[in-house]
C-alpha cells in the first residue's frame, strides 16, 4: 500500500505533521498551484499501514487520516508495473 | 354513514385530524388550543401514533417537521404567544417544503393580550410572519362541523402542495359545543413520492417534488439555506435562490383557482359581506333576517391564497362590508383586488358582531 | 461498508471549513464509528442546527436535515420518535446547543431520547466570526469579549450529566482514538448519548488568543485535557483541580429510562 495526500483536497493544516509516530509528514516549503503548502512525506515506506494494512485486513494506526480534517490522507494500492523511475539513494 | 355527536370544537378540530390519518403531535400547552393538544394526549397512543409534549413551541414545530420526513402526518396546535414563537421554523417548513398541519386558535393580542377570549387578529402573521418572500395555505372554520372537515382537508392540501397549512380557528369556534356529524371516512390525498434517482428538489409542471421519505434510501440533504434542486445548499447565487423562491411562492399561488373554496350567497347583490371564521355566523343571520336580494355573503372556506375571483362573481356589488374580529387585515387584502370599496367593519375584545349591528350597517349602503 | 470515507458525499467536497479547523475530525471519528457499528446509509439520519459544525451532515450520503439555529434535538425527537428503527446522530455546537438551543437539550437528556448528540465545542461562534459564546473560556478574546470573557462558561458535559444523559463523555480532536470509541458507545447506548468533542477554530478563536495554528491549538488541549480517572483521584485526594485545564473521558453511563428505543 501507499501513502498519499490527496492535493485536490489538503489545506496545508499540518495536523498530520504533529500526530505521526514515525514523523513520516513534514512541513512543506513549496505552495501548490492553489497556493496551499502540502506536506511532504519522509520515506513513507516505514508508515505501519503502507507495509502491514494488507496482512492484517483492516487499518492499523490511522490517525493521520482520522486526524485530517479535510480527508486528505488515505492509503491506495500501489502499480506493481509502474513505469516510475526507480531512484537508487547512493 | 354518520353518527352525531356533541362536541367541543377542539375536540373536533383533533378528531378531524385523526380520521384524516394524523399520527403525530408536537405541542404545547395555550389556552385557548390546549384541548387539541389533550385530546391527542389520549387518543394518539391508542392507535399507535405519537404524542409528545415539547418543552416550547419553538420545539414543538421542529418536532412536527421532523415527524412529517419520515412521512408521518403531523401538526400542532396552539394560540397567540405561542403561534409568534413559531414562526422561524414555519418558515423553514415553507424553505424545505415540509407538509405539517399548524391550528391557531386565535386569541386576542397583541402580547398575552386576551387568554380566554376569540380574535382573528393573526390572519396576516400566518400569511406573511416568517421572514421572506412566501406563500402558505389557510383555512378558517365557522363551525364545529368545520372544524373537523377543514381540519382534515387542510392535512390534503398540506400534502399536496407540500406547505404548511393553517387552520385559523379563533377561541369562540374551539370552545363552542355544537351538533357535528361525523363521517365514517374523510377524503385522503396522499402525498406524493419521490421517484428514485430523480432530484429531490426538482419539480415538474405544478412546481411540487415528489416527496423523499426518510429512511427510504434517497440519501437527501434537507436545508434551510437556499439550495439546488439537488438539495445542496448555493446560497449566493442569484439565480439559484430567485427560481426557488418564485417557484415557492408560484406553487401555491397559481394553485388559487383549484384550491379555492368559498360559499356565495346572492350574487346579484348589491352590499356584500366578506367573512370567514366566526363571524361568518352572524352574516349568516344578518342575510337571513334582511332577506334582500341586495344584501349577499361570500363566506371564505380556504382564506390564504385569497381568492380574489370570487369577489368578481358579484357583478353588481358596489360595496363589500368585512366585519372580522380584528382591525381590517382580510379587508386590506380583499381592497388590493377590487376596485369596489372595501368597508372593514372591526370588532376587538373577544364578542361577536351582532346580526342587528351588522343590519344596521348595511342599511346605511342600500 | 468498509472504509467510513465511503459515507462522505464525494461530489460536495471539500468541505467549507477554514485550515485546520477540528469539525472535519470529528466527522471522521463520527462516521468511523457509525461505520463500525454496520448501520446502512438508509436507516441513518444526521440532523444539525446552525454554525459550522451544523454544515457537517451536508457531507455525509444519509438523509439528513440542516435545520434552524438551536433547534436539531426538537427535530431530532420527531424523526426519532415516528421512525425508532432509524439510528439518528445530531452534529452541533457550542453556540447552538448550549445558547440558543440549551433548553432543548436538557429536556432531551431529561426525555432521554435515543439520540446521539455530538457537540463540536469551539469555545466560539465560528459561522458568524468569532463571537463569545456560552463555552468561551473566561478572560479570552472574541470579537464580543474584546476585553476578556467575564462570563463564567457552561460545562457541557457535567450540564448533560446533570439533566439525565444516559452516556455523557468528553475528548477533544486532539484524541482521535478515543473520540471514535466514546462515539461508538455513545450509539450503543440507548437513551441520550452526548459526546462533546473539544475542537480548535483557529480562525475565529485561535489567533485572537496567542495559539496561531491549528497545531498550536491541538497540542494546546492536548497538554491541558487530563484524564478523567486522574481527575477524578486529584478531586480524592483534595488536592487543587487546576483552572486552565478541563477533563477528558467517560462522565457517565447508566441505564435511565429512555424514549424512542427501538423494539427488539
Amino acid at each position: 500500500m501507499k501513502l498519499i495526500i490527496d492535493e485536490t483536497r489538503c489545506k496545508g493544516c499540518n495536523l498530520c505533521t504533529l500526530v505521526c509516530p514515525y514523523k513520516i509528514f513534514q512541513e512543506g516549503t513549496k505552495p501548490n498551484h492553489k497556493g496551499v503548502v502540502v506536506p511532504v512525506l519522509d520515506r513513507p515506506e516505514r508508515c505501519t499501514n503502507c507495509r502491514l494494512q494488507k496482512l492484517y485486513g483492516r487499518v492499523l494506526c490511522g490517525v493521520c487520516q482520522m486526524i485530517c480534517p479535510d480527508q486528505a490522507i488515505t492509503w491506495v494500492d500501489e502499480d506493481p508495473y509502474s513505469p516510475e523511475k526507480v531512484v537508487v539513494e547512493e | 354513514m354518520t353518527r352525531l355527536e356533541f362536541w367541543q370544537g377542539n375536540i373536533a378540530c383533533a378528531e378531524g385530524a385523526l380520521a384524516a390519518g394524523c399520527r403525530f403531535f408536537g405541542g404545547y400547552p395555550i389556552t385557548p388550543s390546549t384541548e387539541v393538544a389533550e385530546h391527542m394526549a389520549r387518543r394518539l397512543p391508542k392507535i399507535g401514533g405519537v404524542f409528545v409534549q415539547m418543552e416550547d413551541e419553538l420545539a414543538s414545530i421542529a418536532s412536527v417537521i421532523g415527524a412529517s420526513w419520515t412521512g408521518t402526518r403531523s401538526m400542532t396546535a396552539t394560540s397567540g404567544p405561542g403561534f409568534s414563537l413559531m414562526m422561524e421554523n414555519i418558515g423553514y417548513a415553507i424553505m424545505t417544503e415540509t407538509p405539517c398541519v399548524i391550528v391557531n386558535v386565535q386569541r386576542g393580542g397583541p402580547s398575552t393580550g386576551q387568554p380566554t377570549r376569540a380574535s382573528q387578529g393573526d390572519m396576516m402573521q400566518c400569511r406573511f410572519g416568517s421572514h421572506g418572500d412566501s406563500s402558505i395555505i389557510a383555512v378558517s372554520p365557522a363551525s364545529v362541523q368545520e372544524m373537523y372537515e377543514l381540519t382534515a382537508k387542510a392535512f390534503n392540501l398540506a400534502d399536496r402542495y407540500r406547505v404548511p397549512t393553517f387552520v385559523m380557528a379563533d377561541e369562540i369556534i374551539a370552545h363552542m359545543r355544537e351538533r357535528i356529524e361525523v363521517p365514517d371516512t374523510v377524503e385522503i390525498v396522499e402525498r406524493r413520492q419521490l421517484e428514485k434517482g430523480a432530484l429531490p428538489f426538482a419539480a415538474g409542471e405544478d412546481g411540487v417534488p415528489g416527496f423523499p421519505t426518510f429512511g427510504q434510501g434517497h440519501g437527501v440533504h434537507v436545508t434551510g439555506l437556499t439550495h439546488d434542486e439537488r438539495g445542496y445548499p448555493s446560497s449566493t447565487d442569484p439565480g439559484v435562490h430567485d427560481r426557488l423562491v418564485r417557484r415557492l411562492v408560484g406553487k401555491v399561488e397559481e394553485a388559487r383557482h383549484e384550491m379555492a373554496d368559498y360559499e356565495v350567497t346572492n350574487p346579484d347583490a348589491e352590499v356584500v359581506f366578506v367573512s370567514y371564521g366566526s363571524p361568518a355566523r352572524s352574516v349568516k343571520q344578518t342575510v337571513r333576517d334582511m332577506d334582500d336580494e341586495r344584501v349577499g355573503s361570500l363566506r371564505l372556506r380556504v382564506v390564504w391564497p385569497f381568492p380574489d375571483f370570487a369577489l368578481h362573481e358579484f357583478k353588481n356589488a358596489r360595496v363589500f362590508l368585512v366585519p372580522e374580529l380584528n382591525l381590517g387585515q382580510i379587508a386590506r387584502e380583499a381592497a388590493r383586488h377590487t376596485a369596489v370599496p372595501v368597508v372593514p367593519i372591526p370588532e376587538l375584545g373577544g364578542e361577536l358582531h351582532t346580526p342587528a349591528q351588522l343590519a344596521e350597517i348595511a342599511e346605511g349602503y342600500l | 461498508m468498509k472504509d467510513f470515507r465511503e459515507w462522505l458525499r464525494e461530489d460536495r467536497m471539500p468541505h467549507i471549513y477554514c485550515t485546520g479547523c477540528g469539525n472535519g475530525t470529528v466527522i471522521n471519528c463520527t462516521l468511523n464509528a457509525v461505520n463500525q457499528m454496520g448501520w446502512e446509509p438508509e436507516n441513518t439520519v444526521f440532523i444539525s442546527g446552525i454554525g459550522c459544525s451544523s454544515r457537517a451532515p451536508g457531507y455525509i450520503i444519509t438523509d439528513s436535515l440542516h435545520t434552524t439555529h438551536g433547534r436539531a434535538i426538537p427535530f431530532a425527537t420527531g424523526v426519532k420518535l415516528c421512525r425508532p428503527d432509524l439510528h439518528v446522530v445530531v452534529f452541533t455546537g457550542d453556540g447552538d446547543l448550549a445558547a440558543i438551543g440549551g433548553n432543548h437539550f436538557i429536556h432531551a437528556c431529561r426525555r432521554n431520547i435515543d439520540l446521539t448528540v455530538v457537540c463540536m465545542n469551539n469555545y466560539i461562534y465560528g459561522m458568524t466570526g468569532g463571537q463569545g459564546s456560552p463555552c468561551t473560556p473566561l478572560g479570552a478574546i472574541s470579537t464580543t469579549t474584546p476585553y476578556g470573557c467575564d462570563e463564567a462558561p457552561f460545562d457541557l458535559a457535567s450540564l448533560a450529566t446533570a439533566a439525565g444523559a444516559n452516556y455523557v463523555s468528553r475528548w477533544t480532536s486532539y484524541h482521535v482514538k478515543e473520540l471514535t470509541r466514546a462515539v461508538k458507545a455513545g450509539l450503543e447506548t440507548p437513551g441520550l448519548s452526548f459526546i462533546e468533542a473539544m475542537v480548535q477554530c483557529p480562525t475565529g478563536y485561535g489567533r485572537r488568543n496567542k495559539l496561531r495554528d491549528a497545531r498550536l491549538m491541538v497540542q494546546w488541549m492536548r497538554d491541558h485535557s487530563v484524564l478523567m480517572k486522574k481527575w477524578k483521584q486529584m478531586e480524592a485526594e483534595g488536592r487543587p483541580l487546576p483552572e486552565d485545564k478541563f477533563p477528558v473521558g467517560e462522565f457517565v453511563r447508566r441505564h435511565r429510562p429512555a424514549m424512542g428505543v427501538p423494539e427488539e
